[in-house]
C-alpha cells in the first residue's frame, strides 16, 4: 500500500511539474512573426524532378526558384536570371544569371542551372514532366553567368515552362531532395513530419535582400476541412488558402476572419467519350450541352461560388479566355429534346461515373443527371474510386460520360494541347483537324496573333462539344483579418513571403 | 516458456498470412500506384518508366518475396506517397496510436467503474436510470460527431484545449502531449465507457448475491471496502477482458477519430496509403498493426493472470 502511495505522489509531481514547465517556458520566437497555414493533404516529394502533387507546388514555391517565375496576374519575372533576350528565330534565349545564394550557403553557379535543366528534361530522371521540355535542344553556359538555350523550334509557353516548379534551379551536387529540399528562394525547409506539417524558416541572405514579416511558416496538414475551420475559429490556424465551399456560410459572417474569393483557373468538364456510340454523334453531345442549366449546377454543387465555362479557357486567364462563346449551346432543354429526337436517341440511356472523394464533381454530377432526365435522358450514376477513374477512365478510356476537374497552367497551349488528336491525355477521344492545326500553329505565333488562334480553338471545343465545359469553382482563401497581403495566382500556389500580420 | 514460445510462431505464421491478403488485395483492387501519382497530366511513356522505377513490373510473387526478405533485415522499403523510408513514417506514427489507444481506454475504465458500481449498487434508483441514458446514448453516438461536439465546445467556446493537432511528449512535455490527446481520447472513450459501466453494472450485481460478500459483511468491514476490494476483484475480470478487446479495436484503427482531430497517427496513414496503392507502406502498417495487437493481447493476459491467479499462461 505505502509503495502504491509514493508511486502516486511521484505521478502527481511530475504532471504538475511538466505543466508548469510548459507554462513558464521561455518562447523564442515572437508569435506574430509565426504564421500557421491549413492545407489538407502531405506533399508527395520535394524533388522538382518527381513531385506531381498541386500541394507540394503550393509550399515549394516559397522553397525553390527557376531562372524566371510565375506572377499572380499570370505573367513571368525574372527570378535567378535578371533579364534574357530572344533571338528573332525566336529560338534562342539567353539568361543572365544574378548572384545568389543557396540555403545551404553555396553560391548559384551556371553548372547548376545547366544541370537542372538537362535533369528535367531527361524522361529517364523526370518521369511526366520531361515531354513539356522536350522542345529544349541545348543547353550553353556561354560565360560565367550567361546560359544560351536553344529550342528545336519557336515555342510559345516556354518561359512559362521555365516558371514551373519542374524547372526549379538547386545545387547540382545535392542529393535526397524529395525530404530535403535545398533553393534560393525566400523560405528554407526545416522539417518535414508526415500528416503534421512542413516547418519554412525565412532565409536571410535572399538576394533580393527583403525580409519576409514571418520567420515561421507551418503548413499544417489538417485533412478534415471541419476540423481546419474550427481551428481557423480558435486562432490555431491563421489562413485556410482553398476553403471547400460548403463552409463559406461558417465563416463568412465571422467577424475575425475574412474571404477572398478568386477564381480557381480549374475547368470542371463532363467529358463524352466523343469515340463510342451515340457520343461519336455531334448532335448528341451538344443536346447533352443544350441540356444543363450551368448557374444552376454552380449553386447545388458550388453553393454560388463559381463561374460559368464555355470552353476549356477560364475567365482567370484573362488574356486568352473568349467571352463571346456564352452563346453558343446556351441552355435550351427544347432544343435539346428536337435535336436528340432528329439524331434517333430519343431514349437515350448511358452509364455516369464520378469520382470519389470529389465532392465538387459528384455532387455536380448529380445535379446534371437530373437535367439530363428532364429531356428524357435515363442516366445511370456510378460513383468510381479515384484509383480505378485513372486507370480504367482515364488511361484505357472504358467510359461514356464522366466528370472531372483539370488544373490550370499558366499558358493557353499547355491547356489546350490535350484536346489534340494524338495527346496521349485526350481521353475525350476529341478528333478535329482544324482543331489540331491551330494548337501547331499557337506555338510558333506571339501577340495577337496567337490570341486569336487561341480563340479560334476555344470555339470549335465550344461548338464540336468536345465535353461540356461547367463551371469554374472560386478559389476561397480564409484567413484571420489581421493577415495582409493574400494574393491569388492562377496556379496552386502560397506566397508566404507578400503575407505579413 | 512454452506459452511464449507458441505465441511468436502463431505470430509469424499470421503475419505471413495477413500481408499475403493484403498483398493479394492490392493486387486485385483497381488503380495503379504509378497512375495514381501522375494523376491527370500522365502520359504512358512516363507511366511506364515510373512503373519501371517503382519495380512494378516485376510478377507479383517476386515482389512480394522481395518485400518481406527486406522486413526480416528491418527495410520496410520507401513509401511512393511520402517519398520517405515507411520505418520513419512507422516510429512517427506509432506513439501518437498508442498512446491515443491506452489514454482512451484508462478514460472509458476510470468513468465506467464508478458509474457501474453506483448503478449496481443503487439499482433501479434515479441513479441506475441515469446510467442506463448514459450508456444508450453513449453507445448510440458516434464518435466523429461527438469529436466535433467536444470541438465547439472545449477548444473553440472554452478555449481549454486545442482543436486538433498532435504534440509528442519528448519535444513540448506532458502538459500539451495530454491536452492535445485528450478530446480525441474522450470522444473514443465515451462509447466504450457505456458499455463497460454496463459490465459493470452486471457483473458486481451479480458478485454482491455471493457468499463471500455476505461473510465480508457480516465480518464488518466497511460498506466501500467491500465493494472495491471484494466485489470489484471479482468483477475485474470480465471489465479487463473488454477492456483488452476495446485496446486491440483501438489500435487496429481509429481512423476517422484521427481524421477529426488532424492525429498523424497510423489510421491516417493506412487511408492515404490505400488510396495510393502505396503497397509498400499499407503492408508495413498491417505488420505494425499486428505486432501492436499481439502485444496487447499479452499485456491483458497478464494483468488477467495477476487478477485472477486461477487463470495462468500456461
Amino acid at each position: 500500500m505505502k509503495t502504491n502511495r509514493v508511486i502516486i505522489i511521484a505521478l502527481v509531481v511530475l504532471l504538475v511539474a511538466g505543466g508548469a514547465y510548459y507554462l513558464f517556458q521561455g518562447k523564442n520566437v515572437d508569435n506574430s512573426r509565426v504564421i500557421n497555414i491549413a492545407i489538407e493533404t502531405d506533399p508527395d516529394s520535394f524533388d522538382p524532378n518527381q513531385s506531381v502533387a498541386a500541394a507540394t507546388v503550393e509550399i515549394a514555391f516559397n522553397i525553390y526558384e527557376g531562372l524566371v517565375k510565375a506572377t499572380a496576374d499570370g505573367n513571368v519575372v525574372g527570378a535567378l536570371a535578371t533579364h534574357w533576350e530572344v533571338d528573332e528565330t525566336e529560338t534562342v534565349y539567353t539568361f543572365y544569371l544574378r548572384e545568389a545564394i543557396f540555403h545551404n550557403g553555396q553560391p548559384l553557379t551556371v553548372e547548376d542551372v545547366v544541370n537542372a535543366l538537362e535533369r528535367v528534361r531527361d524522361p529517364q530522371i523526370a518521369q511526366g514532366k520531361a515531354d513539356e521540355y522536350q522542345v529544349i535542344e541545348s543547353i550553353t553556359p556561354l560565360d560565367e553567368n550567361t546560359i544560351q538555350i536553344k529550342l528545336s523550334q519557336p515555342y510559345g509557353p516556354f518561359l512559362f515552362n521555365l516558371a514551373d516548379f519542374a524547372a526549379s534551379i538547386y545545387p547540382k551536387d545535392a542529393t535526397g531532395l524529395d525530404a530535403n529540399p535545398i533553393g534560393t528562394g525566400p523560405y528554407k525547409f526545416e522539417e518535414w513530419r508526415a500528416n503534421q506539417y512542413v516547418k519554412l524558416v525565412r532565409f536571410d541572405d535572399h538576394w533580393s535582400g527583403e525580409q519576409p514579416h514571418f520567420e515561421e511558416v507551418y503548413f499544417k496538414i489538417i485533412p478534415e476541412m471541419a476540423s481546419a475551420v474550427i481551428s481557423l475559429k480558435a486562432g490555431h490556424v491563421d489562413l485556410i488558402p482553398r476553403l471547400d465551399p460548403s463552409f463559406h456560410h461558417q465563416v463568412v459572417d465571422e467577424e475575425d476572419l475574412k474571404v477572398i474569393p478568386g477564381p480557381m483557373n480549374l475547368v470542371q468538364i463532363i467529358a463524352l467519350n466523343n469515340s463510342r456510340p451515340p457520343f461519336n454523334d455531334p448532335r448528341v453531345r451538344q443536346a447533352l450541352a443544350l441540356a444543363i442549366d450551368k448557374q444552376e449546377v454552380i449553386t447545388g454543387a458550388a453553393w454560388g461560388l463559381g463561374d460559368p465555362l464555355y470552353s476549356a479557357i477560364s475567365p482567370a486567364m484573362a488574356t486568352f479566355f473568349n467571352e463571346e462563346l456564352a452563346e453558343v449551346n446556351a441552355y435550351d432543354p427544347e432544343r435539346a429534346k428536337a435535336l436528340l429526337e432528329e439524331a434517333g436517341y430519343s431514349n437515350l440511356s448511358f452509364t455516369f461515373e464520378l469520382p470519389a472523394p470529389y465532392p465538387l464533381h459528384v455532387n455536380a454530377g448529380e445535379i446534371v443527371a437530373q437535367q439530363w432526365a428532364k429531356i428524357g435522358v435515363d442516366v445511370e450514376i456510378r460513383i468510381v474510386e479515384w484509383g480505378t477513374w485513372l486507370e480504367r477512365i482515364y488511361s484505357q478510356r472504358d467510359y461514356d460520360a464522366t466528370i472531372v476537374g483539370l488544373a490550370g497552367r499558366m499558358d493557353p497551349h499547355l491547356i489546350l494541347v490535350r484536346y489534340q488528336t494524338n495527346s496521349s491525355r485526350n481521353f475525350f477521344n476529341f478528333k478535329n483537324e482544324r482543331y489540331d492545326e491551330l494548337i501547331a500553329q499557337g506555338l510558333v505565333t506571339s501577340g495577337e496573333e496567337r490570341i486569336a488562334i487561341y480563340h479560334e480553338a476555344q470555339e470549335i471545343l465550344a461548338k464540336e462539344v468536345a465535353g461540356v465545359f461547367v463551371m469554374d469553382p472560386n478559389q476561397l482563401a480564409v484567413m484571420q483579418k489581421d493577415i495582409q497581403g493574400w494574393l491569388n495566382y492562377p496556379i496552386y500556389v502560397v506566397d508566404v513571403a507578400k503575407l505579413s500580420r | 516458456m512454452k506459452y511464449y514460445a507458441r505465441k511468436t510462431i502463431s505470430f509469424v505464421v499470421s503475419l505471413f498470412v495477413i500481408t499475403a491478403i493484403t498483398f493479394g488485395a492490392l493486387q486485385i483492387l483497381p488503380g495503379d500506384p504509378a497512375l495514381l501519382v501522375l494523376g491527370t497530366e500522365g502520359d504512358p511513356m512516363a507511366v511506364e518508366i515510373l512503373r519501371e522505377k517503382l519495380g512494378l513490373d516485376d510478377p507479383p510473387l517476386t515482389r512480394y518475396f522481395k518485400w518481406i526478405s527486406g522486413v526480416f533485415k528491418g527495410d520496410f522499403g520507401e513509401s511512393i506517397r511520402y517519398s520517405t523510408p515507411v520505418s520513419v513514417l512507422l516510429k512517427n506514427a506509432i506513439p501518437v496510436t498508442l498512446s491515443l489507444a491506452f489514454f482512451s481506454v484508462l478514460l472509458a475504465v476510470l468513468i465506467a467503474i464508478p458509474l457501474g458500481i453506483t448503478c449496481a449498487v443503487k439499482k433501479g434508483s434515479a441513479w441506475d436510470s441515469f446510467g442506463l441514458i448514459f450508456s444508450q446514448l453513449g453507445m448510440a453516438m458516434p464518435p466523429f460527431w461527438l469529436g466535433i461536439l467536444l470541438i465547439n465546445f472545449f477548444a473553440v467556446k472554452l478555449g481549454l484545449f486545442p482543436p486538433g493537432g498532435f504534440v509528442s511528449v519528448t519535444t513540448t512535455g506532458v502538459g500539451p502531449f495530454l491536452s492535445s490527446l485528450f478530446l480525441p481520447a474522450l470522444a473514443l472513450s465515451l462509447p466504450r465507457a457505456a458499455i463497460l459501466a454496463r459490465m459493470v453494472r452486471a457483473s458486481i450485481l451479480q458478485t454482491l448475491d455471493q457468499d463471500y460478500i455476505r461473510t465480508a459483511r457480516s465480518k464488518g468491514l466497511p460498506h466501500y471496502l467491500v465493494l472495491y476490494k471484494h466485489a470489484l476483484r471479482n468483477a475485474s475480470v470480465n471489465i479487463f477482458t473488454v477492456a483488452g478487446i476495446q485496446l486491440t479495436q483501438l489500435l487496429a484503427g481509429t481512423i476517422v477519430i484521427e481524421q477529426v482531430f488532424s492525429l498523424p497517427g497510423l489510421g491516417q496513414l493506412l487511408l492515404n496509403g490505400v488510396l495510393q496503392r502505396d503497397l509498400p507502406l499499407v503492408q508495413g502498417l498491417v505488420v505494425v498493426g499486428a505486432g501492436l495487437i499481439l502485444f496487447s493481447n499479452l499485456i491483458f493476459d497478464s494483468i488477467l493472470g495477476v487478477i485472477d491467479p486461477r487463470i495462468r499462461l500456461d
